[in-house]
């Protein structure tokens, strides 16, 4: 209601049309009915968010309740400034007629953003007469209201011949100018739902490359895999991936790729390319005919420019060696200890010209670390936002280089994400598996009394958190911990309680081990069983508890008769991992 | 996450009592929860353990709460758990206990139920 008032005070200024005397040949149900009508259209139109629907329900009363003879609705198009006519009812059909803005009356309502009143269309001249002439319909009188929005008009309502031969009158004009104000209104609704529609198709588009992109990737190997990819996409969906493949003579083929451009097509150009070089290196010829194949597989079906940039390579099993090549690819950093080598290997991006020869290197790594990055990673921005380079990685990767592979890959995971990802940032290493060293999170001895238990329970809690483990779940180890320690408060050193627990928590690799000794009388392994859940009885729920959130436990007695430790173990989702595992 | 400190409090309703908990339940007070449960049954009117503000419960602290359980089954009197807290709700659940108690959202069901 608010508009059409704002509106209505509106014509009256700007669209020139005064009140005048009423002729007695006027509308056909008085005030009331105009309002009645006027309700009713809005009220139509309210619900209506279809474009077509809302064009054709505002033509189609218009031409019942002011009883003319044709109507018409053009509407705008902001970029080429044509007026197009979308609907049209009457008995010359002009839908799809274009006329420029300023052209006839129509659009005469649009470049002057107000209504138009022609009396007598015979001494007229600015009308639009090419469907008369070859229609032989004769316009007499018509009115052109225009579309008003905030962002001015989008279109023009038009009407044409009032059934009874009199000519249009103010009135009429006035009238048609209140009823454009709803139908603007509602033809702004329409579109933005149907941008909003668009966008929504959108969006389960994007999700769903991204999950055909998701499952293309690689599963991290936990049994001794030399080869690890991880990959962080800047956006919703990544121009990168990475993959690694075990051959029949014991060698690993690994590809990381980058394809240039951003988007859907891009997308759907890593989806082919990636399992095109899969498909060539899985019969384990030399890294540069690999290349070369998936080249000139890519020249021939590869348009507008898109390239593909890539590595691929073979390395043993204990990684001693790695053999490789790249086209476009930014040059490989060698870790050995403190020294840091970087080997670049020539030959354009793939998909440019085809019958290319590449490059190919081999090298010993000597114990050292094998980094693959995709130039995500040397574009990454530093506060003053320039690129990092190639010497910023380095400078990153030693940064990290002493922590074990998890912590280091989790560390080079947030500096790169802390720093800015303006690109999709893959990583990509090969090293020799070493057995991890397990991570020392909490250490701590105290007073075996109740009243010990709230701050024990704290510092896991603080100590799960920083490792980023959920809320639940962190919950139930902490209470497990809790009923670890209460067991041994009550039952290990019983009523005299003198005596210490120690507690500590390691992590080695995705494995929790939680850790308690104590000083008690030897604990009977056999006495302590878990009972069934669910039961309503007061004893034993604490081991059961234990046993329900824990993947394993055990209890050692000491040999000396004095003395127990308890070991539970859980695994926890990796953290550095979650870009593609989840 | 609450951080009411630890308490227990029993309130005498219109025809029930109310035991009031807050903090975290553990074994350093949960006898004195114990006590103030079953001194509540000796009333013989229902009774409600409102748990809205625990923000921790262990075993003991449950044990607590069955030993009410069973006293008040024994003699045919009503018990149940008021306005149980997440922390609470999630701890029942792992010890599978929470369809086993009658859980209510508000003390008024007690006599309502």
């Amino acid at each position: 209601m608010k508009a059409l008032r704002a509106r209505s005070a509106g014509a009256r200024t700007a669209g020139g049309v005064r009140p005048a005397h009423r002729p007695e040949a006027e509308p056909r149900a008085g005030e009331g009915g105009t309002l009645a009508f006027l309700a009713e259209l809005s009220q139509a139109l309210a619900v209506s968010l279809d474009l077509r629907q809302t064009l054709s329900e505002t033509v189609t009363r218009v031409v019942d309740f002011m009883q003319v003879e044709a109507a018409s609705l053009f509407l705008l198009d902001p970029a080429t400034l044509v007026l197009d006519c979308r609907i049209c009812i009457g008995p010359v059909d002009i839908t799809g007629v274009r006329l420029a803005v300023g052209q006839g009356i129509v659009g005469a309502a649009v470049a002057g953003n107000a209504t138009q009143l022609v009396v007598d269309a015979s001494n007229d001249a600015r009308v639009w007469r090419a469907a008369d002439e070859s229609t032989g319909f004769v316009t007499r009188s018509l009115v052109c209201a225009p579309l008003r929005t905030a962002a001015g008009p989008i279109g023009v309502l038009e009407i044409v011949n009032r059934r009874d031969g009199t000519p249009f009158s103010t009135a009429d004009a006035e009238l048609l100018d209140l009823v454009a104000a709803p139908a603007a209104l509602a033809i702004n609704s329409a579109r933005m739902a149907a941008s909003l529609l668009e966008q929504q198709r959108l969006k389960r588009e994007f999700d769903l490359a991204r999950r055909l992109q998701k499952s293309l990737l690689p599963h991290r190997r936990r049994d001794g895999f030399p080869v690890i990819g991880v990959n962080r996409p800047a956006h919703e969906i990544s121009g990168d991936f990475y993959d690694h493949f075990e051959l029949a003579d014991g060698r690993i083929g690994f590809v990381v790729g980058d394809i240039s451009g951003k988007g859907l097509d891009a997308a759907l150009l890593m989806v082919r390319a990636a399992s095109l070089l899969r498909w060539a290196g899985k019969d384990g010829i030399e890294p540069a005919a690999w290349l070369a194949r998936a080249n000139d597989e890519l020249c021939e079906t590869t348009q507008d420019g898109r390239f593909v940039c890539a590595l691929v390579g073979y390395c043993d099993r204990a990684a001693t060696r790695v053999r490789f090549a790249g086209a476009g690819f930014p040059p490989v950093i060698v870790q050995r200890g403190d020294a840091f080598d970087e080997y670049a290997s020539g030959g354009p991006p793939l998909g440019i010209l085809p019958g290319v020869v590449f490059e190919q290197r081999e090298i010993a790594l000597d114990g050292g670390t094998f980094y693959a990055f995709s130039d995500g990673a040397t574009d990454v921005r530093d506060a003053d936002g320039r690129p990092i380079g190639n010497a910023g990685v380095r400078a990153l990767i030693a940064r990290h280089a002493h922590a074990s592979l998890e912590p280091r890959l989790r560390g080079l995971l947030a500096d790169l994400k802390q720093l800015r990802l303006v690109d999709d940032t893959t990583l990509l290493l090969v090293e020799a598996p070493r057995a991890e060293h397990p991570e020392l999170l909490v250490e701590r001895r105290m007073p075996a009394r109740a009243e010990s238990l709230r701050e024990l329970r704290g510092s896991v809690r603080a100590a799960l958190d920083a490792l980023g483990v959920e809320p639940r779940l962190r919950d139930r180890l902490v209470l497990a911990v809790d009923e670890a320690c209460a067991n041994i408060i009550r039952h290990g050193y019983g009523p005299s309680c003198e005596g210490d627990i120690e507690l500590r928590l390691a992590r080695t690799g995705t494995t929790l081990a939680f850790e308690l000794r104590d000083t008690a009388p030897c604990a009977d392994p056999a006495a302590l069983r878990p009972r069934p859940l669910g039961e309503m009885r007061c004893g034993g729920l604490g081991i059961a508890l234990i046993d329900e959130v824990m993947d394993d436990w055990r209890v050692e007695p000491a040999a000396c008769g004095r003395g127990n430790r308890l070991v539970m173990h859980k695994r926890i989702e990796d953290i550095a991992g979650e870009a593609n595992e989840a | 996450m609450s951080v009411s400190p630890n308490g227990v409090a029993a309130e005498r309703g219109d025809g029930y009592v109310l035991v009031r908990l807050s903090g975290e339940v553990d074994l350093s007070w949960s006898q004195e929860v114990r006590r103030a449960v079953l001194d509540a049954l000796a009333a013989g009117t229902p009774v409600g353990v409102e748990l809205s503000a625990v923000s921790y419960i262990d075993s003991s602290g449950i044990a607590a709460l069955v030993e009410g359980f069973q006293q008040a089954r024994q003699n045919g009197g009503r018990f149940a758990l008021v306005a149980v807290s997440d922390a609470v709700r999630a701890v029942l659940e792992l010890a599978r206990l929470d369809r086993v108690f009658v859980i209510l959202p508000s003390a008024d069901a007690l006599l309502a139920a």
